[in-house]
C-alpha cells in the first residue's frame, strides 16, 4: 500500500507492506535508527514516537495506520547541533546512562510538557511509566523534567565535574 | 554547561548500537534454531523445509565448525552448536543465514528434528545435588569451630533460603555483526563486555590464530553482566556465518530469543545455622548454598567463591563454615550479574539475622549493629580488613532515617490501622573489589596524542552505561594538564589494546582509568621535560595543568597544552604511550580457601521503609535512605546513577522480577509482558549521601561503584517482611525471594506454606 506522512517536519510518500510496523518503517525505509526496539511488543516504551501529538510505541502501529499522520522522532527534536531544552536538561542531569532507552524517554516526557508545562514529580512518573529504563532507577530522568520546569520537587543539586 | 558527551549524542539518538550499523546489500542475517525441550537428543536435522523455503538460505550445523565447537572458557561443556543432544530449552542446534531477517527467521522454524526423543530433565539444585550432578568439587570457607561454638550460644536457629534468579534485561539485546576480511581472518563488532574473551572464542571456533580476529565494541546499550561470557556464542556465530560465506552476517536477537537462550543471575537454595549469645552478639553461622549453575558451567565456579566471601555480609563472626555448591541442572547456564553471586550470599546471613532477631524479640537493627566488621578484624577468609567504614556509614544511615523515632512511629501506624501496615528495615553492605580470579586483574590503554593537541584514549574498558568512558576521560585529563573537551575515549578494541580482561567485577574505572593515567604520566613527563628545556627552567618547576604549561606556579600563556604538543611534534618527541596496570598484593590459597583476594572492600548502608495493603497483598515503597562509601567520586552524577540505578535492579530482583521455570524447564516469564521490570512508580523516593573519605589504593582516590549498591534492595524484601509480620505476627519468617505481592497476599491469608519450599 502507498502511504504519505510527514516526519520531523519532512514528507514522505512509499509504498509499504500492510504488516510492516512504524517502528520498522522510520528504521528500515526511513533509515531514521535512533528510535530503538527494547522488546518488540509495546511493553517497554523504547520505540516511543509521537504521533498526531499523542506519544505511541511504533512497535505497536502498523505503518499503513500512520498514513497521512504527522511524526516526531528523536531525531527531529534537536535543532541542528542545538539540544532542544528536553535534551539539556537530560544530559545535564545525567538521565542518560547506556542511552537504550533515552530516545523513547524524550519522546514520552515532549508529550506530557505539551500538555503539562509544570508538571509534579508524580505526572512525570505517570509519563514515564510506559518506558523502562535498566540503567537508572529513573530518579535522575524524573530530576531532568523537574529542573527543566523549575520546580520546586527537583533536590539534586550534583553536576559533572 | 559541564558535558558528558556520550550522553550529548544519546539524547540526540545518534549513538550506534549492534541494530542501527549500516548492512550492505550482501549481508545476511541470521537466525537461530533451538532446543525445543530442557534435555533430549536427536539423530539429525531436517534442513531441506528451510533450504526450499527461499533462494539463498543456507543452514549452518556443528559440522560445519572448522575449529573447536566449544564456548566455555574453564570445563568444555559448552558446544556452541549441539552435536545430538541438548541440555536445556532454547540451546542452539543451527544456524540459518538468508538475505532477511524475516526470511532467516521463517526458515528456521522449518528446521526439523530428526529422531527426536525427551530425555528426563532437572531443574531443582537440591535435586541435582541428590543425583550426584555437580559442575565442580564443592568449596569451603572457615574460620574456628561453629560446631563447637553453638554449646556457648544462648539462641540458635536454623532455616532455608530461596533466592530466584534474574534476567537482566539489557534494553539492547544480545547481537553481533561479523565481516570476513581478505586475509582470511574475521572483523566482528560484538556487544560484548569482553571483547577479547570474545577473540579467543571466536579464534577457537573457527581455527584461527588470535591475530586474525578483530573484536570491536562501541557501546552496549546495559549488560549488568550479562554480555560476559554470554556474548561470545552470538559472535562466534556470525563469525562462522561470515567465514562460510565470505559475507557479511548478523545476528541480533529478538528479546524472547534473548530471554530463552541467554544466562542469567543464579537461583539459589540454601540452609543456614546461627549462633548467638543473649546480647545480640554472632558467635557462629554456618550456611549450604546449593547454586543452580544450569546446564554448563559458564562463569559459576567463579560465582560460588564470591557467594562465600559475602557469607558474613559486613559483620565479624568468630566461627563460620560456608559450603557452596554447583549444580548442574537442564536450564540455561546461569551467568553473572551484577554482584556476581555476592548479593545471594549477603540475603542467606540477612535472613538468619531476621530469624534470630525474632527468637530473641528484638528489632534485627540490634543484631546487625553489634556485630559490624571492626578494623583489623580477621574475615573467615583469612583477610585483615583495614580502612573499614562498617560502622561509621551504618551509623550515619541510621541518624539520617532518625531509626528510634521511625521504629516508634511505624509502630503507632500499625497499632493504629488495620487495613495498612507499615515495615522498615537496614541492610549493610560490605563488598569486595578485585575479580575473585586474580588473574583478571589487570589492564591496559594506550594513549595518543595528536599534533594539534588533541587527545585519543583506548583502554580495554567497554562503555555501557556506567560512565566508565567519562572517568577514564577525566583522570586523563587531569593527568595530562589537556583540556576535557580534547579527550576522546576511544572504542574498545582488540587490535588497539591486547589481552584485555572483561569490563566487570566493578573494576572497570578502578583497572583501565589507573591503566591510562600510567599512560597519561608516560607522555606528559616527555612534555615537562621540553617545555623545561623551552623556558630554561628546572623540570620540578615546570607542570601541565588546565590547558597550560606552568612554571613555577603561572601558566605560561604562550605555552597552552596545544602549543607545547605542537613543539613536541616538532621536537621529534614521542606523543603515545601504553601502559599496563596489575592490581597489587592480591593472593589466594584456593587449598586452604585462605587469603587477600581483595585489594579493599566497599561499604555503606540502607534503610528501606515500605506499606503494604494488608487486605491485597500489595506494597509500595515508601523511602530509601542511602549511606554509600563512594570516597572521592571522579563524577558524582555519575556516581549517584550507579548507586540509585543498583538499587533499583537490587529491589526488583528482591521483591518484583519473578523469573519463573515449570517444572519441565520451560522459562514462564520469557518476554516483558510476562517479566515484570521496576517502573518510575515502583521506586521509592530516594535519600543518597556520599561517605566521601578518600580511599589512596584507587585512582583519583576513588572506589568501585557498579555491584555493591545493588544489595541495598533486600532491604526492600525485609521492610515488606517486616510489615508482614506486623499484619499477621503469628504467621512464619519466610525468606523465599522475590517478595511479589502474590506471596505477601498467601503470606496474609496463611496459604503460603504450599507455594513456598522448606517452611
Amino acid at each position: 500500500m502507498r502511504i504519505q506522512l510527514t516526519v520531523n517536519g519532512l514528507g514522505y510518500e512509499r509504498d509499504c507492506a500492510e504488516h510492516r510496523t512504524l517502528l520498522r518503517f522510520l528504521r528500515e525505509d526511513l533509515g531514521l535508527m535512533g528510535t530503538k526496539e527494547g522488546c518488540g511488543m509495546g511493553e517497554c516504551g523504547a520505540c516511543t514516537v509521537i504521533m498526531n501529538g499523542r506519544a505511541v510505541n511504533s512497535c505497536m502501529v502498523l505503518a499503513v495506520e500512520a498514513d497521512g499522520a504527522t511524526i516526531r522522532t528523536i531525531e527531529g527534536e534537536a535543532d541542528g547541533p542545538s539540544l532542544s531544552d528536553i535534551q539539556k536538561a537530560f544530559e545535564r542531569n545525567h538521565a542518560v546512562q547506556c542511552g537504550f532507552c533515552t530516545a523513547g524517554m524524550v519522546m514520552s516526557v515532549k508529550e506530557l510538557l505539551s500538555e503539562h508545562p509544570k508538571p509534579s514529580a508524580d505526572q512525570v512518573k505517570e509519563a514515564i511509566e510506559g518506558n523502562f529504563c535498566r540503567c537508572t532507577g529513573y530518579t535522575q530522568i524524573v530530576e531532568a523534567v523537574l529542573d527543566l520546569t523549575g520546580s520546586p520537587e527537583k533536590k539534586g543539586e550534583l553536576e559533572h565535574v | 554547561m559541564k558535558r558528558n558527551p556520550d550522553s550529548a549524542l544519546n539524547v540526540m539518538g545518534k549513538t550506534t548500537y549492534i541494530d542501527d550499523l549500516p548492512e550492505s546489500t550482501e549481508m545476511l542475517h541470521a537466525a537461530i534454531v533451538c532446543s525445543p525441550s530442557a534435555h533430549g537428543r536427536y539423530e539429525r536435522l531436517d534442513t531441506a523445509a528451510a533450504l526450499a523455503y527461499a533462494p539463498g538460505v543456507r543452514v549452518l550445523e556443528a559440522s560445519d565448525v572448522p575449529g573447536q565447537n566449544e564456548l566455555s572458557t574453564s570445563i568444555p561443556d559448552e558446544p556452541m552448536l549441539s552435536t545430538g543432544e541438548w541440555h536445556f530449552r532454547g540451546e542452539v542446534l543451527a544456524l540459518v543465514l538468508a538475505p532477511s531477517r524475516s526470511v532467516a527467521r521463517r526458515a528456521a522454524a522449518l528446521v526439523k528434528l530428526v529422531g527426536r526423543e525427551d530425555l528426563p530433565a532437572v531443574v531443582d539444585p537440591r535435586e541435582a545435588y541428590a543425583q550426584g550432578k555437580l559442575i565442580m568439587a564443592p568449596r569451603t570457607q572457615r574460620l574456628g569451630d561453629p560446631e563447637a561454638a553453638y554449646a556457648d550460644c544462648d539462641v540458635v536457629v536454623t532455616g532455608r533460603v530461596e533466592s530466584a534468579g534474574q534476567e537482566h534485561v539489557y534494553l539492547e539485546t544480545q547481537g553481533a555483526v561479523a565481516y570476513p576480511d581478505d586475509a582470511g581472518g574475521v572483523r566482528v563488532v560484538s556487544s560484548t563486555q569482553s571483547p577479547s574473551g570474545v577473540q579467543s572464542i571466536v579464534a577457537r571456533i573457527l581455527g584461527l590464530p588470535m591475530n586474525k580476529v578483530e573484536i570491536e565494541t562501541r557501546r552496549l546499550g546495559g549488560a549488568f553482566g550479562g554480555k560476559e561470557d554470554q556474548a561470545s556464542g552470538w559472535a562466534a556465530l556470525a563469525a562462522l556465518g561470515a567465514y562460510r560465506t565470505g559475507k557479511p552476517v548478523k545476528l541480533y536477537l529478538n528479546r524472547r530469543d534473548d530471554m530463552t537462550s541467554t544466562g542469567k543471575r543464579h537461583p539459589y537454595s540454601s540452609d543456614f545455622k546461627i549462633g548467638l549469645k543473649k546480647d545480640g552478639t554472632i558467635l557462629a553461622f554456618e550456611a549450604d548454598y546449593y547454586q543452580n549453575a544450569g546446564a554448563a558451567t559458564d562463569l559459576s565456579p567463579a560465582i560460588i567463591p564470591r557467594t562465600l566471601f559475602h557469607a558474613a555480609n559486613a559483620y565479624h563472626i568468630p566461627n563460620v563454615r560456608a559450603t557452596g555448591t554447583m549444580c548442574r541442572t537442564n536450564l540455561v547456564p546461569f551467568t553473572a550479574f551484577r554482584g556476581f553471586g555476592g548479593p545471594q550470599g549477603v540475603f542467606v546471613i540477612e535472613c538468619a539475622i531476621e530469624k534470630a532477631a525474632r527468637a530473641l524479640g528484638v528489632d534485627p537493627v540490634k543484631i546487625q549493629r553489634k556485630n559490624l566488621l571492626s578494623e583489623g578484624d580477621v574475615s573467615h577468609y583469612g583477610m585483615r580488613m583495614d580502612d573499614v567504614r562498617a560502622t561509621d556509614t551504618f551509623s550515619r544511615c541510621m541518624d539520617k532515617a532518625k531509626w528510634t523515632e521511625l521504629r516508634a512511629g511505624i509502630a503507632a501506624y500499625n497499632a493504629a490501622n488495620a487495613a495498612t501496615k507499615r515495615g522498615a528495615a537496614a541492610i549493610p553492605i560490605c563488598f569486595g573489589i578485585s575479580f575473585t580470579k586474580i588473574m583478571l586483574n589487570q589492564g591496559g590503554a594506550l594513549v595518543h596524542v595528536y599534533s594539534d593537541g588533541s587527545v585519543s584514549v583506548s583502554t580495554g574498558a567497554v562503555e555501557m552505561g556506567q560512565g566508565v568512558g567519562r572517568k577514564i576521560a577525566v583522570v586523563s585529563s587531569r593527568t595530562l594538564g589537556a583540556p576535557i573537551d580534547s579527550v576522546r575515549v576511544e572504542s574498545t578494541r582488540t587490535t588497539t589494546v591486547a589481552n584485555t580482561v572483561a569490563t566487570a567485577a566493578s573494576s572497570g574505572a578502578d583497572i583501565n582509568a589507573m591503566a591510562a593515567q600510567v599512560a597519561c604520566i608516560e607522555i606528559k613527563k616527555r612534555l615537562v621535560a621540553l617545555a623545561a628545556k623551552l623556558r630554561g627552567a628546572a623540570p620540578e618547576a615546570v607542570d601541565l595543568r588546565d590547558g597550560y604549561v606552568t612554571v613555577g606556579g603561572v601558566a605560561d600563556g604562550e605555552l597552552s597544552f596545544a602549543a607545547i604538543v605542537a613543539k613536541a611534534f616538532e621536537n621529534r618527541v614521542d606523543l603515545s604511550a601504553h601502559a599496563f596496570y596489575a592490581t597489587p598484593g592480591l593472593h589466594y590459597d584456593m587449598k586452604a580457601e585462605f587469603g587477600t583476594p581483595f585489594y579493599y572492600h566497599v561499604y555503606g548502608c540502607a534503610v528501606v521503609t515500605a506499606t503494604l495493603d494488608v487486605i491485597r497483598g500489595s506494597y509500595r515503597f515508601d523511602d530509601a535512605i542511602i549511606v554509600h562509601d563512594i570516597a572521592e567520586s571522579i563524577d558524582p552524577l555519575v556516581d549517584m546513577g550507579q548507586v540509585e540505578g543498583a538499587f533499583a535492579q537490587g529491589l526488583g530482583w528482591a521483591c518484583l522480577e519473578e523469573l519463573k521455570f515449570d517444572d519441565a524447564g520451560r522459562l514462564l516469564a520469557d518476554t516483558l509482558s510476562t517479566y515484570k521490570l521496576p517502573d518510575a512508580h515502583f521506586m521509592p523516593r530516594m535519600d543518597v549521601e556520599f561517605f566521601t573519605k578518600p580511599n589512596p589504593k584507587v585512582v583519583a582516590n576513588s572506589k568501585a561503584v557498579g555491584e555493591p549498591p545493588f544489595i541495598y534492595g533486600l532491604a526492600g524484601y525485609f521492610a515488606v517482611l517486616d510489615a508482614l509480620k506486623a499484619a499477621r505476627p503469628e504467621g512464619p519468617s519466610f525468606h523465599d525471594l522475590p517478595m511479589t505481592p502474590e506471596k505477601a497476599m498467601l503470606f496474609l491469608t496463611g496459604d503460603l506454606g504450599a507455594a513456598v519450599k522448606g517452611l
